[in-house]
This record gives structure tokens, C-alpha cells and sequence, in this order.
């Protein structure tokens, strides 16, 4: 299904998720999606639904509560999908690096494609992030993709693939 | 005239032999017995297709004044005994009231039975569901904690029931009508009672009032015709013309809104529902409330196209969208189904009160698939509530994994209701189609029309509300339980599905329209749906989306209850309609 | 031979107007849009993802709901009974509705339950129109509702009542509750992944088939006067769209009884005498 590839960068679809952001990258995210920056004309849409998405913009240096969640929305998304790191905190921690109540970046728990700088990323810088990603999704293949870290694993029950344990609680991980 | 007795006769000789058949084994003989020569015998005088006639000879007249006398004395102390003022005065009204007509009875040739193709057909109906669902009661019953001669009794009730129904619809003279009439009243107040506490007390003696206004307006109307038309024969009735006859037949149709449970006299099909469900099942599907429908289709040939068949018309579209309304509100399975049984009854009784060829021949059809479906819902009710304790549909969410068996036959009994090409869904589209055609002519019919298209589609709000808790799953990672049910159970529900299949197939052929067989494609396509299952398994298995959250959510049903200031408008509005009745016929 | 090519493109079609729906949108806020092709883009995406289902069923009848939605378009043109074809509708959204509670989804639940909610809202005064249609023209089948014309000045306020509940079949504002992205992540749709949910994309490419051509049925046997209906509405839809804010649940039901079943009552008590 090579000539089906090319579709992926015309229509991508985003889930944003705010793992305890300051909200300053959220706002700029809106903004790059509102009518002065028009990223529909890339024929993105917000889908807000995990099921539906090709690329999962994260926020926030991933606190306490955030873990679970992030790696439940990440396992998800439908492969092929990308990962797109918007802010310092989210690629490297930022200026919560090294508190006792956050992970030091997402990179920690699933991987990331493209990293984001900026505090706050502009929307110049996210749509340039999202372009970059475009390129890396066309070149992905349909394999599972797992996340590093409370990683459940895929259980193969009779004939079907389970994925419903993909993701796996903070308490259930030692 | 033997088959018609043989109707009325069977039951009555089954239940005195089932003294002797104390087990359980004996018990299905002798009934399998009973209702296949019952259902052989109606199905013979239905495709007999001959009217057949009979006058009673003097000592059986005399022994119904008896009876009739006797069972209004019961009445009385029935009322003194609860110290119920209100049944105390209505027996006295009744025994006055009956006293009064048999003193002033005017000699006449008519017969007082008449079988005709309307009787056969409610034979039908009586019989064969009917008939399945005392086999079911015996299954149903061994689950109840109570002596064994009590649940031979509870048998020999039903059995009795259907007897006195087939001597129902056969009957022409409305005193004989008014005496079978107290008689289903007597059944269903010592059924609804039968389990002696307080509630099925409080309920019973519910159910007996409100039916006692029935009587009354029978005797009325009757009195009404003595001094009209000099008769008490249902066919003369209906034959004259001129003169105080609407009067007549409004008061006696009145009698049918009562019977038939519309608001405001909802409460006692709804608290019919303490009794064992096999009563529940027989009081909605195959007897008692389809006197109501019964009824206005005998009288039909005075009603149509007056001012009192309009009304009575417009009476019955309300009670279907008001009916489906209150019934949005309820949490119990049986309740649920209780209010779509009176909606539905309002719709028959709406389309029978036009009165026309067309109108008619649909409200047979249905009321054959209503009895048929709802049978089907009642009985599985009945065994959810046996076997796995659940009433509530709250409690129900997920029964297709627990009870895949019980929760199929659920949605089929649902599916059989709304959607095409099941006969239900095939009559509210002919009645659309006949209403509207009638419409320039009748303009009045708007307000039907109106009603029948609102509250179908608030029935198919309820239905699949229902639906919703029964299907809801959370993966399919592996497969549906097994649900071990008792063939006493099975093999009934699976008899009258196959029953409803066969007659869909039935009715499509006889419609001989060829656009109707473009619904048969949708249904074929969810039946053969399952066939995919197995390619299925190739794509993953996920769980469903909570915003990422770990915790298992469920939503919760959506309930309208209406405000305590609109209920109270809904039942007086009713009221003062069902008095309206009688006025419009004075008037008229 | 046409009529079954029209009835095959009928999703094309639908999707050729999706798009032009999305262009024209971004073109009132001023902005430049998606391209025209772009709902075609999204299903070949789709069709490359993997796959991501609940349980077979409730993907199964999503697929069901758009074979019998397009069972529904087909039947319309080939001229058949539009009482008929209301009902067939109607059984498509049942099976979705059953698809959406056959989850343990909460907003798939909440979806479900306000299809219905906006099937009860909009039924009785489809239902009405229909009736309407038969008073005026004698007959059901649409073949013979097009040999008429002048549908307009006998069932205007009919018209204006489709108008009203035209924004609760095909998702727009302020009736969009149904589908509530940002409130409940698409209502029915949100368990439905990749080649499942393409069905349920197309679908939707089907409603507005469905749903406008009772538009055109207002021109008549003078389909230039159908057509300029039809993009009138397209327009003046999406301008109502853009310009207003989202109602809840009950009150679509409430604004759907009290103006356009009223609307459509009157105007057929007016027809009647």
C-alpha cells in the first residue's frame, strides 16, 4: 500500500494532551489552529479522540497524575502515528528538570519523533513541528509501537491481538 | 357451533383434571394436550371461515342472571370485607343497574352467540398464545415458594381465563357481555392478588374498581338500548340508525378504555405487575386488554365516521403518545413493557374506532403481532427474573454476556416491535399511508396522525433505551457466556419467535407489494452480520476511550420524568376526555 | 442505467459536497480551507491505519448503518415511496444507535442516546413534510412528486419547518449536540477507528444526500428551482452554522416541537381546508 502513503501528510489528524503544562504551549497550539494560521488548510483537524489520530501532540513535563494517562492515550492511537514533544518542558523537563514531582519529559515513557523548543512554542514552531512530522509518518510501517515505560504488553488471545492491557497502572509496574 | 364450545369447554375440563396430575411431567402432558387441541380447534374454525349462531335455551339464560348476581355479591363483599367504599357502591350501582335491565329485558329472536370472522380470529390469538404461556406458567412456577396445590390453582386460573375470553368474544348480547366482562374483572382481581400480601392486595382491589366503571358503563349503555332500540343484541345494536344510538355505543365503548388500561385508568395493568409474570403475560398479549380493542371493532360499524368514532380516535392517539412518554420515566423491565402495552392499545383502539375496511383489517394485524411480540418480552422477563433476579434494567446493563440467550430473545421481542419488516412496523406505516389518504375527506383525523407519528418514534426512543443497557459490552476478548435455560423456558419463547417470523413471512406475501420487499434487505444484513466475525479477528482489540483514564465508567440511563405539575395535567386532561366521550355521544 | 451510476457515485457525490461544505466555511471566517478533495484524502488515509475495533459487532454495524444508508439514497433515486424511504432512514440511525450503546463508552452512550433524542426532534415534522407532499401531489412515490410543481407557495411554512430541523440531520450548529466534538468527542463515532470508521464517514457523505434532496423535492417538476433551493439552503445552513452557539439536548427537542412541528401543522391544516 505504498501509493496510499502519500495521503498521510494531506489529511493529519491531532490529539493534543496537556501532561500538566503551564497552559502557555496549549494556548499557542489554539492559536496555530485558529482562523489567522489556518493549519485546516493542511487538512488537520482536532479530533480529540485517540482512536482517530495520526499525530499526538503532548505538553507539560508529565506530573505525577499525567503517567497513566499519557501512556493510555498513547497505546491508543492506531499505528502509524508520531509524536510530536511541544515546549522545553516537554522535551527535556524545562525548568521543572530535576523536581520530585515531574519525569523530566515525555521521552521518558513513549517515544518521540519531534521535539518542539520554545517556552512557549510559537505556532510558527509547532506547524514547522507538525511539517517535520508529516515527513517521518510517511516513512513509518503499521508495527506496533510500544511505549517504554509502564508498558503492559500485547497479548495474543486466541486469534485476536489484545491491546487492552497495553498500558498498566503506576502501582501494577514492579 | 361443537368447535366454539369445545373452546369455551377444554379449559374448563382441563382444569378439573388437573387434580389428578400432581407431576410436573403429568402436568405438561395434560396441558400440551389441552392447548394443541385448543390451538388445532381455532385455527380450524379460523380457515372455517362460517358464521355460526346460538340461542340459549331458558335454564342457561336463568343461570347466568344467577351467576351474574352472585358474582356482584362477591363484589359487595369483597368491598365490605377491605372496607373499600368505592367498590361497596359500585356493586350496589351494578346490582340496581342490572336489576333494572333484566326487570325491563324485551323478548327477542336474536342469538346470543355469534361466531364470526372477528371471534375466530381472537380465538386464534387466545389459544395459541395464550395457550403457550399456561405450558410456560408450569416451568415459571416451580420456581415460586409456595405449596404445590397453590400452584395447581394459579394453572387452573389461567386455564379458566381462557375460557371465560373465548366465551368472551363470541358473546352478542351485552348483558351476556356485561356478565363475561365481570368475569375477567373477578379473574384478573383474584390473579393480581394471588400472592396474599399487602401490595398484590392494595392492587387487586386497584384493578377491581377501576373495572367496576366498566361495568357500570355497560349497564348503561345496555339500559340505553332496551329503551332505544327495544334490544340487547350487539349486531341489532350496531344495525339501526337515528336517535339515541351514539349515546349507546359511547357508553358501552367506554367500557373498552377501561378494559383496555388507557389513562387515566393506567393503574391497574400497572399493578398487575406484583402478580407471578405468567399473568402479566396473559393480561397484555392474548386476553383481558384486547377486550378493549375487541370491543370498539364490534361496535366499530356504529362508530365510523362520527363525531364519537372521531373522538374515540383522537382519545386513542393521546394515549399512545402519552403512554410513551410516562413510560420514559420507569426504571422496572415489566413496567416498561406495561406502558408500551397501553400505548399500543390506545393506537388499536384509535385505528378501530375509524371504522373503516382498511382500518380494521389493521387493527387484527395488530393486535395478533402485538400479542405475539409482547408475550415474548413478557415470558423473557419472566425467566431473567427467575434465573438471574434482575428487574431493573439498571441491573440489566450487559446481559448479553451474562444471559446471551435470554437478552436475544429480548431484542428480537424489541426488534419484532419497531423495525421494519416485522408486522408491527408494517401496520404504523399502512396507518400513516391509510390516515393520510383519509385526511381531505376527514380532516379531523389530523390530530391522530400527528399522534401516531410522534409517539412512534418516542416508543422507538423507549425500546432501544432498553436495548442499550441489554448490548452494552466492553470487548469481545472473549467470548459470551453460556446461559443454561430450562427447556420449559426455551421452548416456548422459541415457538412464538418462530411464530412471528413465519406470520412476517406471511403478511409480506399477502401484501403482495413489492416495495416492501426492500426491507427485508436491512434485517438480512444484521442477521448475516455475525458471519464476518471471524475475519474479524484480525484487528486488534482496544478498550474504550476515557480520556485516558484507567477506571471503568458507565453511563447511566436517560430518564424524563415529567414534573408532578404536568402529571397531574396529563391525568386530568384524560379524565375529563373519557367523560367527554359519553357527553359527545348525548350531544350527538 | 444512469440511476444506478448516480447511485454508486452517490457517496462521491456526498463527499464532493462535504468538501465544498469545509471550503466554504473557512471562506466566511476569511481563511483559505481545506482543498475540495480533502474528504477523499481522509478516507485513503484512513484506509492505510491500522485498525483499532471494541468488539466485532458494534464495527459491524457501523458498516450496516452506511450499507443501509446507502440502500436509503438509492431508493430516492430511483423515484420510490418517500414514506418508505423515511422509514428506511430510520432504521439505518437505529442501527447506529444500537452501535453506539453496544459499547461500554460513555460518550459513546451519550451519543446514542441524543441520536434518538434528535430522532424524536426531527421524525414527526419529516414525517409531516412527507404528508404534506402526498396532499399536494396524491401520491407517495417521488417519481410523481416531480411531475408537480408550486410546492412552494401551497407548503411554505412546511419548507420552513425542514429548514428548522435541517441543522440537526446534518450536524450543524446550533443543533449539533449529537455529535458534540469538543463536548463528547463525536458522540457515536468515538469507538470507531480506521477502516471501520471510514463507513461512518461516508455515511455522513450520504445524510446530506438524503437530506437535501427533500430540499429539492420543493422545486418540483422545475429542478432549476430545486437546485437553486438546495444551494440556497447549503449556504444559508452553514451561514447559521457559523454564526451561532451550540443549544443542549432537551431544548432541540423543545425549538424542534414548538416552531417547526407547529410550522408544519399549520401549514397542513392549511392544505386541508
Amino acid at each position: 500500500m505504498k501509493w496510499l502513503a502519500q495521503f498521510r501528510k494531506k489529511s493529519p489528524w491531532i490529539l493534543h494532551y496537556n501532561a500538566g503544562s503551564c497552559n502557555g504551549c496549549d494556548i499557542e497550539i489554539l492559536a496555530a489552529l485558529s482562523p489567522r494560521f489556518d493549519l485546516e488548510r493542511f487538512g488537520i483537524v482536532n479530533t480529540g479522540n485517540p482512536k482517530q489520530t495520526d499525530i499526538f501532540l503532548v505538553t507539560g513535563p508529565v506530573t505525577f497524575h499525567s503517567r497513566e494517562r499519557l501512556v493510555e492515550l498513547y497505546s491508543q492511537i492506531p499505528e502509524p502515528k508520531v509524536v510530536v514533544a511541544v515546549g522545553a518542558c516537554t522535551s527535556t523537563g524545562g525548568v521543572f528538570r530535576g523536581m520530585y514531582n515531574v519525569e523530566d519529559g515525555i521521552d521518558r515513557y513513549i517515544p518521540v519523533d519531534v521535539y518542539v523548543p520554545g517556552c512557549a512554542a510559537s505556532p510558527q514552531l509547532i506547524i514547522d513541528g507538525i511539517v517535520q512530522a508529516l515527513s517521518i509518518l510517511e516513512k513509518k510501517n503499521k508495527a506496533i509501537e510500544k511505549p517504554f515505560r509502564l508498558f503492559g504488553g500485547i497479548k495474543r488471545i486466541g486469534k485476536k491481538i489484545s491491546r487492552l492491557t497495553m498500558a498498566k497502572r503506576i502501582g501494577e509496574e514492579k | 357451533m361443537p368447535g366454539a364450545m369445545l373452546l369455551i369447554l377444554l379449559p374448563i375440563v382441563a382444569t378439573l383434571l388437573l387434580r389428578w396430575f400432581r407431576s410436573e411431567k403429568m402436568q405438561y402432558i395434560l396441558l400440551a394436550t389441552t392447548v394443541v387441541l385448543l390451538s388445532a380447534t381455532a385455527l380450524k374454525l379460523y380457515f372455517g371461515s362460517a358464521v355460526l349462531t346460538f340461542h340459549f335455551p331458558h335454564w342457561l339464560e336463568l343461570f347466568i342472571v344467577i351467576a351474574d348476581l352472585l358474582l356482584l355479591l362477591y363484589f359487595l363483599w369483597q368491598g365490605r370485607r377491605f372496607d373499600r367504599r368505592i367498590i361497596t357502591l359500585l356493586a350496589v350501582i351494578q346490582l340496581l343497574l342490572y336489576g333494572w335491565a333484566e326487570s325491563v329485558l324485551p323478548e327477542e329472536g336474536g342469538a346470543e352467540v355469534v361466531v364470526d370472522a372477528l371471534s375466530t380470529f381472537m380465538f386464534l390469538i387466545i389459544n395459541i398464545v395464550g395457550g403457550i404461556i399456561v405450558v410456560y406458567a408450569v416451568r415459571y412456577m416451580s420456581y415460586e415458594e409456595i405449596s404445590e396445590e397453590k400452584k395447581r390453582l394459579f394453572i387452573a386460573y389461567l386455564l379458566l381465563f381462557l375460557s371465560v375470553m373465548n366465551a368472551v368474544v363470541v358473546s352478542n348480547s351485552l348483558l351476556l357481555f356485561f356478565f363475561l366482562f365481570e368475569m375477567t374483572t373477578l379473574a384478573s382481581y383474584l390473579l393480581i392478588g394471588f400472592r396474599g400480601d399487602e401490595t398484590a392486595q392494595k392492587n387487586a382491589l386497584k384493578a377491581l374498581w377501576m373495572n367496576q366503571i366498566g361495568g357500570v358503563v355497560i349497564l348503561l349503555g345496555t339500559l340505553c338500548a332496551i329503551y332505544g332500540y327495544d334490544t340487547t343484541r350487539f349486531d341489532a345494536l350496531t344495525g339501526s340508525v337515528g336517535g339515541t344510538l351514539l349515546l349507546c355505543v359511547s357508553l358501552v365503548s367506554m367500557a373498552a378504555l377501561v378494559k383496555g388500561a388507557s389513562i387515566p385508568f393506567d393503574g391497574w395493568l400497572l399493578g398487575a405487575m406484583v402478580a407471578p409474570t405468567p399473568v402479566s403475560a396473559i393480561l397484555h398479549s392474548a386476553t383481558m386488554v384486547k377486550i378493549a380493542p375487541w370491543l370498539i371493532l364490534k361496535l366499530s360499524p356504529a362508530l365510523g365516521g362520527t363525531g364519537v368514532g372521531l373522538l374515540l380516535s383522537t382519545f386513542g392517539g393521546f394515549v399512545f403518545v402519552a403512554a410513551s412518554y410516562l413510560a420514559l420515566s420507569r426504571t422496572v423491565f415489566k413496567e416498561i413493557l406495561g406502558y408500551s402495552t397501553i400505548a399500543l392499545l390506545g393506537l388499536m383502539m384509535a385505528l378501530a374506532a375509524i371504522g373503516t375496511p382498511e382500518t380494521s383489517i389493521l387493527t387484527m394485524v395488530l393486535i395478533f403481532f402485538h400479542a405475539l411480540s409482547k408475550a415474548m418480552l413478557f415470558m423473557t422477563a419472566g425467566v431473567v427474573e427467575k434465573l438471574h433476579h434482575l428487574k431493573d434494567i439498571e441491573d440489566m446493563k450487559g446481559l448479553i454476556e451474562t444471559a446471551p440467550k435470554s437478552a436475544r430473545f429480548i431484542l428480537f421481542g424489541f426488534v419484532s416491535l419497531t423495525l421494519p419488516p416485522f408486522g408491527l412496523f408494517i401496520v404504523k406505516l399502512f396507518a400513516i399511508e391509510e390516515v393520510s389518504h383519509m385526511l381531505p375527506d376527514h380532516p379531523g383525523l389530523f390530530l391522530l396522525l400527528l399522534s401516531i407519528l410522534i409517539g412512534s418514534t418516542l416508543l422507538v426512543l423507549l425500546y432501544f433505551k432498553v436495548t442499550a443497557a441489554i448490548l452494552s459490552r466492553p470487548s469481545d476478548i472473549v467470548g459470551l457466556g453460556h446461559e443454561a435455560m430450562p427447556s420449559g423456558f426455551l421452548l416456548p419463547l422459541a415457538i412464538l419467535a418462530v411464530l412471528v417470523v413465519f406470520t412476517t413471512i406471511r403478511l409480506a406475501a399477502v401484501q403482495q407489494v413489492a416495495d416492501l420487499t426492500l426491507f427485508f434487505v436491512p434485517i438480512a444484513m444484521l442477521v448475516l452480520a455475525p458471519l464476518a466475525y471471524r475475519w474479524m479477528d484480525r484487528f486488534d482489540r482496544v478498550k474504550c476511550y476515557h480520556c485516558g483514564e484507567k477506571e471503568s465508567f458507565d453511563a447511566a440511563l436517560y430518564y424524563y420524568e415529567p414534573t408532578p405539575k404536568i402529571r397531574v395535567a396529563i391525568y386530568t386532561f384524560f379524565t375529563l376526555l373519557f367523560v367527554s366521550v359519553a357527553l359527545t355521544g348525548a350531544l350527538s | 442505467m444512469t440511476t444506478w451510476f448516480w447511485i454508486v457515485m452517490a457517496p462521491v457525490l456526498g463527499g464532493l459536497v462535504y468538501g465544498g461544505e469545509r471550503v466554504l466555511r473557512a471562506r466566511m471566517q476569511r481563511r483559505q480551507g481545506p482543498p475540495l478533495l480533502q474528504p477523499f484524502y481522509d478516507m485513503f488515509k484512513l484506509m492505510d491505519k491500522r485498525t483499532l475495533v471494541i468488539h466485532s459487532a458494534h464495527a459491524l454495524l457501523g458498516v450496516v448503518h452506511f450499507l443501509v444508508l446507502w440502500i436509503t439514497v438509492g431508493a430516492i433515486f430511483f423515484g420510490w415511496n418517500l414514506l418508505y424511504i423515511v422509514f428506511l432512514h430510520l432504521f439505518a440511525l437505529i442501527v447506529l444507535v444500537i452501535a453506539g450503546y453496544s459499547v461500554r463508552s460513555v460518550f459513546s452512550q451519550i451519543g446514542a442516546n441524543r441520536e434518538l433524542l434528535a430522532l424524536v426532534a426531527y421524525e414527526p415534522v419529516l414525517l409531516l413534510v412527507t404528508v404534506g407532499f402526498y396532499l399536494y401531489a396524491g401520491s407517495f412515490y417521488i417519481g410523481d412528486i416531480l411531475h408537480h410543481s408550486g410546492y412552494l407557495s401551497q407548503m411554505p411554512l412546511l419548507f420552513l419547518a425542514l429548514l428548522v430541523i435541517l441543522p440537526i440531520k446534518v450536524k450543524k450548529s446550533p443543533f449539533d449536540v449529537v455529535e458534540g466534538h469538543q463536548e463528547i468527542v463525536g458522540g457515536v463515532e468515538v469507538e470507531y477507528s480506521g477502516f471501520f470508521f471510514e463507513f461512518l464517514y461516508m455515511a455522513r457523505f450520504l445524510e446530506y444526500i438524503f437530506i437535501y434532496s427533500f430540499v429539492f423535492l420543493f422545486g418540483g417538476a422545475d429542478y432549476w428551482l430545486g437546485a437553486l433551493l438546495v444551494i440556497g439552503t447549503f449556504i444559508l445552513v452553514n451561514l447559521v452554522d457559523n454564526a451561532t452557539a451550540r443549544v443542549r439536548a432537551a431544548d432541540m427537542v423543545k425549538i424542534s416541537y414548538l416552531l417547526a412541528l407547529l410550522l408544519a401543522g399549520i401549514n397542513i391544516v392549511w392544505m386541508l381546508t
